[in-house]
């Protein structure tokens, strides 16, 4: 399996996959982390924080 | 990082692809502007009409004016010789952007050999799919199948040839491997797009002078719009993709159980700019090359799917001709690569302009490229937007997911990540904007000389260059676009992700966002103004 070797095709370069590689970026999840949570909570908290930022600002938004 | 820390802020001007599209597009851009001065050395680009075999007497589509050289109708003061090029122009055009290309291509250390011969099945195969797909029975719409000696058409403007073109594209990527592997080194959409965009700069700029030709007024509307779609454009990218981001990574880690640097790199390709942010991110967190690889090829073929579907859907279904720019935005927001997003742009420009003219029986005419405007600005965010993030990953995940002890990482990486090709389209469209703010006089009587001179030269390049590109683009995306990666490569779980996060996260959030910002705008109506 390990020998066995693929080719991917990405914007006309080729590229070798190793096809155990593969499997191994596709398996074997760590656990959830609370940094995890952070990061995805911080980052949906920034969102709201600019729509409600642009909705106010923006003249073509649905406000104005 | 550290091994990239010896680059200079102008690493890469002659050897990337990004600066070369500002090269490409700035250079002939630049060409134009000489008309302010007479000069024109930008008129030969060539343009397809409407064409049938047989034109009804006093009608149109003589074929053998079916291409002809811009400068023909536009210049100013080479009009007599751009006229006699006719057909011609095509092979001036295969030669001056033959040139050009090469010159490229050898400083960015590509088989040029290889391009030439590339290049050159590319360019004629464009210009047939072109020709093929300007016959008035693919292309003229509904007021004008009169003029054509039609009683029905498809009235599918200028898509059809970008449909064609793509068709064409995907036959030879997906049947006849052996020439689509030897066109592979002149089939470069990213390039080809993003000279494109530096083009659409040009356009946009250009259209406030253009609407002022028909009123004053008119051409002060057209520059607020393009400020709206500016502003707009860069709140809803930066909401969707705060919104996109954490979704997708949660989808990939909580209900398909992708390790974690996986799903970074799933969040950003699905996300933001697909191959460009998988590779910005896989290098910030360290993933391991094939996770950006896999995503790259999923991110291409999947935005070729999205071309083929959201045009028809957002043109059809809905927002429809109600909310064009709403669907514009949304296209920008939601296909995840410069080439299929801008292409899939101009299809649903078409595509509307079209359907608006039927709708209304001609009371209605929009000018061309507002729409295609609208997907590009929100895409053009997006991809500013990928350096700084790909720059914010690099730090959460030295400083804070791994903790790696002694790592730094410059704020260079911002500059490096930046895509320089939007340098291109902003340039082409602030100069154009202070010259009809400044020496044009806002389209005033006063301004119209100048005004008159930058249209004769802008004229070819935004419209004939642009073109041109994208009909590159959709070859040359097609070449490359092999439907069976899907299947090899043990993509498996990858695809599942990107389709569930793709049709049911992405595309939702991102019409959502792109209402929020565009709902209400209007494109101003030209009927008025043209025949």
């Amino acid at each position: 399996m390990a020998e066995e070797k693929k080719q991917c095709e990405v914007g006309g370069s080729s590229l070798s996959v190793d096809a155990m590689e593969t499997h191994d970026v596709l398996e074997g999840a760590e656990p959830w982390e609370p940094i995890e949570t952070k990061l995805v909570l911080g980052s949906f908290a920034v969102a709201i924080i600019v729509l409600l930022i642009g909705l106010w600002f923006v003249p073509t938004s649905i406000l104005h | 990082m550290t091994d990239l820390s010896n680059r200079k802020w102008y690493t890469g001007m002659l050897t990337q692809e990004d600066w070369w599209a500002v090269w490409l597009g700035l250079g002939f851009f630049f060409l134009s502007l000489l008309n302010i001065w007479g000069i024109d050395l930008v008129g030969w680009i060539t343009y397809p009409t409407k064409w049938v075999f047989n034109p009804p007497p006093g009608g149109k589509g003589d074929i053998s004016k079916a291409f002809y050289a811009l400068g023909a109708k536009y210049s100013l003061t080479a009009k007599d010789f751009y006229k006699g090029l006719g057909w011609w122009s095509v092979l001036w055009t295969y030669v001056i952007f033959g040139v050009a290309t090469t010159i490229g291509a050898k400083c960015m250390k590509w088989n040029v050999k290889k391009f030439i011969g590339g290049w050159t099945i590319i360019f004629f195969l464009t210009i047939a799919t072109w020709f093929i797909g300007h016959h008035a029975f693919f292309a003229a719409t509904k007021v004008d199948w009169h003029k054509y000696g039609l009683n029905f058409a498809l009235s599918l403007g200028g898509g059809a040839s970008f449909i064609l073109a793509l068709i064409v594209g995907l036959i030879i990527g997906n049947f006849f491997k052996g020439l689509a592997n030897y066109l592979t080194e002149a089939a470069k959409p990213e390039w080809y797009i993003k000279t494109a965009i530096v083009y659409l700069g040009a356009k946009l700029g250009y259209l406030p002078i253009k609407l002022a030709g028909f009123s004053h007024k008119l051409g002060n509307v057209a520059s607020q719009l393009t400020f709206d779609l500016f502003f707009a454009g860069a709140t809803a990218t930066i909401v969707a993709y705060l919104i996109f981001w954490p979704g997708i990574y949660t989808i990939s880690r909580k209900i398909f159980k992708l390790p974690r640097k996986t799903a970074a790199v799933l969040g950003s390709g699905i996300s933001i700019c697909g191959v460009s942010a998988a590779v910005a991110t896989g290098g910030a967190v360290r993933a391991k090359p094939v996770v950006s690889i896999m995503v790259s090829a999923l991110v291409v073929v999947w935005a070729v799917i999205e071309l083929i579907v959201l045009p028809g859907f957002f043109t059809h279904v809905w927002p429809g001709t109600k909310d064009p720019l709403v669907g514009g935005a949304a296209l920008g927001l939601s296909v995840k690569t410069d080439g299929a997003d801008a292409a899939a742009g101009e299809l649903l420009d078409t595509f509307l302009r079209s359907k608006i003219q039927t709708e209304t029986n001609g009371q209605v005419v929009w000018p061309e490229g507002i729409i295609t405007a609208s997907a590009v600005m929100t895409k053009v965010w997006i991809d500013v937007f990928i350096g700084i993030w790909a720059f914010v990953l690099a730090m959460i995940w030295v400083y804070k997911v791994e903790r790696r002890p002694g790592e730094y990482v410059p704020p260079s990486e911002i500059w490096h990540r930046f895509p320089k090709f939007v340098l291109g389209y902003f340039t082409a469209w602030l100069l154009l904007l202070a010259i009809f703010f400044g020496p044009g006089h806002s389209g005033a009587p006063e301004g119209a000389a100048l005004l008159k001179s930058i249209k004769a030269g802008v004229v070819p390049v935004e419209k004939g260059m642009r073109k041109l590109f994208f009909m590159l683009t959709f070859i040359s995306l097609g070449i490359i676009t092999d439907f069976k990666k899907l299947k090899e490569c043990q993509f498996g779980k990858m695809v599942w992700v990107y389709f569930v996060g793709l049709f049911l996260f992405i595309i939702p959030v991102a019409v959502i966002v792109a209402y929020l910002f565009h709902h209400g705008m209007q494109i101003p109506n030209i009927a008025a103004y043209v025949k």
